[in-house]
């Protein structure tokens, strides 16, 4: 367990998201206004990268391309789409520098489904 | 013989039935549409090789008897078909030749092929895992697990290549092409190959006319290539034998590269389990060619597109254990005779695109003739006349008289 640094406060402005890596692990900072977040940087739903689709708004994260969004101050689900909670790493600021808690990195399931059977193309 | 007049012209040549066709099996459209329905919609059609998706999520498209084909292998390694349309709206879901789904696209998600349309996904199995706003439009009448891909059989096989059928109950793969393979089985399943050369070509011919030449080396006469490095006595004993299915293998011999000034023996570079500078022909029905030339393989695919129209797909391959220095020779060897501009490929090409010029749709139809009868060697037509016989049965048509229902023809059941 260690403190990791991400970036500078100063770096990512209101609203916005910023891909950081940090020692090998790629983070995704967002500052919703009134705090900031760290979590993987991909949508748990399909793995859509969230630098690229992610919008932030009245603290609502929105991954564009299938509408699933978390509010960041809460970390509820919002909206009638999503059906995963977000992941998120601790997070805190010293000296204007955001650390995050990486123990491991944070990781979603994407399993397909089950195989085809042998009898597939003689079903009816 | 002196000229002929018409009526001369026209009458039937004094050949054995099966011995000739008559032309409207290259000309006419409404054989061409019934050729696509019911021989290409049952056909095994090597699609690609599995070096050309050699990581999980690579994935080719092609089309099949005018059906959009995709080819992807999944993360379990296993490589799938499915036709390349949205169950959603019937939209085309992959518009690329070729690429990879492990990274996201504009419109689509890492690992899933998505329908840039209305945002549909499917995995690399073929299930549906998105509907975008499904439950608002839906609610719970029509889940995702009703609206998955259209699989197609798909089979790995015969030295890497991917097979795939239309037809869900086909005759099996390798009742289809073991025995016409069997001469080179063990030489193309020693290792795993690899695709290192791609062209196609789109001829203004009929798709049967590409494999008649194939079938026949009697043609070799326009090659001048293929004269001084081959005509000798083992040349004219090579055996065109026929297999069930309407398959012709032509049999081997030693081809004498450095009787041709600026080619070379391919000896250093032969195949598994090859004697030096063999030479083999595997023909498959309805229009699949495989041709070793000692140091590289070459597989012919033709995908018609009209009766006076076909693209024919040319792939070279190697071995995939090649060192850069092997690869660029074996490259050499193939497209020394094979490539575009290679010594032989553009005189085949000439000659089927001159008969595609005088047999083209409202041409008058005349007689083609198959009736070289050499003990089944290789200037011998037996190849066509066995490939004609197939075609007739799946069509139900004569050859020599399309309109009439087919029987055997008195010259292949001799055979």
């Amino acid at each position: 367990m260690s403190w990791t640094y991400l970036c500078d406060a100063s770096e990512v402005a209101p609203n916005t998201l910023k891909l950081v890596d940090a020692k090998g692990v790629r983070i995704i900072v967002a500052n919703y206004g009134s705090g900031f977040r760290a979590m993987p940087p991909i949508c748990p739903h399909m793995e859509e990268p969230l630098d690229e689709s992610g919008v932030i708004a009245n603290c609502v994260l929105t991954c564009t391309k299938h509408l699933w969004a978390w509010n960041l101050a809460t970390l509820e689900m919002d909206g009638a789409e999503t059906e995963k909670p977000l992941k998120t790493y601790d997070l805190k600021e010293e000296d204007g520098r955001l650390l995050a808690l990486v123990d491991q990195e944070l990781t979603y399931d994407f399993d397909e489904e089950d195989d085809d059977d042998d009898d597939f193309f003689g079903k009816g | 013989m002196p000229a002929r007049n018409h009526k001369q012209w026209m009458a039937a040549p004094n050949l054995k039935d099966g011995e000739w066709i008559d032309s409207r099996v290259y000309t006419d459209q409404a054989i061409f549409d019934e050729e696509l329905e019911k021989i290409f919609k049952s056909a095994w059609i090597p699609v690609c090789h599995e070096s050309e998706l050699p990581k999980a999520y690579d994935f080719r498209t092609t089309s099949i008897a005018n059906e959009p084909v995709i080819v992807c292998r999944g993360p379990d390694n296993e490589v799938r078909a499915f036709l390349n349309v949205c169950p959603h709206r019937g939209m085309l879901i992959e518009r690329r030749p070729s690429g990879s789904f492990y990274e996201g696209q504009p419109s689509g998600n890492p690992k899933r092929m998505t329908c840039m349309f209305h945002a549909w996904q499917f995995d690399m199995k073929g299930n549906c895992v998105y509907i975008s706003r499904e439950k608002e439009g839906y609610q719970d009448r029509l889940p995702k697990e009703n609206v998955g891909l259209r699989r197609l059989r798909c089979e790995v096989k015969f030295g890497g290549f991917v097979w795939v059928n239309l037809n869900d109950n086909p005759v099996d793969l390798e009742e289809w092409a073991g025995k016409p393979f069997e001469c080179l089985r063990k030489t193309l399943d020693a290792e795993p190959m690899e695709v290192f050369h791609y062209h196609k070509a789109i001829v203004n011919t009929n798709y049967k006319l590409w494999h008649d030449t194939n079938c026949e080396f009697y043609h070799d006469f326009m090659h001048y290539h293929n004269r001084v490095t081959g005509f000798n006595d083992a040349y004219f004993a090579r055996k065109n034998e026929s297999f069930e299915h309407g398959h012709i293998v032509v049999g081997t011999f030693e081809v004498n590269y450095d009787q041709y000034e600026g080619f070379e023996s391919r000896a250093g570079l032969s195949f598994p389990h090859l004697p030096p500078n063999q030479w083999y022909m595997i023909d498959l029905f309805p229009g699949m060619n495989f041709n070793l030339r000692g140091s590289a393989l070459r597989c012919d695919v033709v995908t018609p597109l009209g009766p006076d129209k076909v693209m024919i797909e040319f792939r070279g391959l190697g071995l995939k254990r090649d060192t850069p220095e092997e690869r660029q020779t074996r490259i050499n060897h193939h497209n020394s005779i094979w490539g575009p501009f290679g010594r032989n490929l553009h005189e085949d090409l000439i000659g089927v695109q001159g008969q595609g010029t005088t047999m083209r749709p409202g041409s008058e139809s005349r007689r083609v003739l198959h009736g070289r009868q050499e003990n089944q060697t290789i200037h011998d037509e037996n190849g066509m006349r066995h490939y004609y016989a197939e075609w007739g049965k799946w069509m139900n048509r004569l050859p020599s008289d399309p309109e009439a229902p087919f029987t055997e023809p008195a010259a292949v059941a001799a055979e």
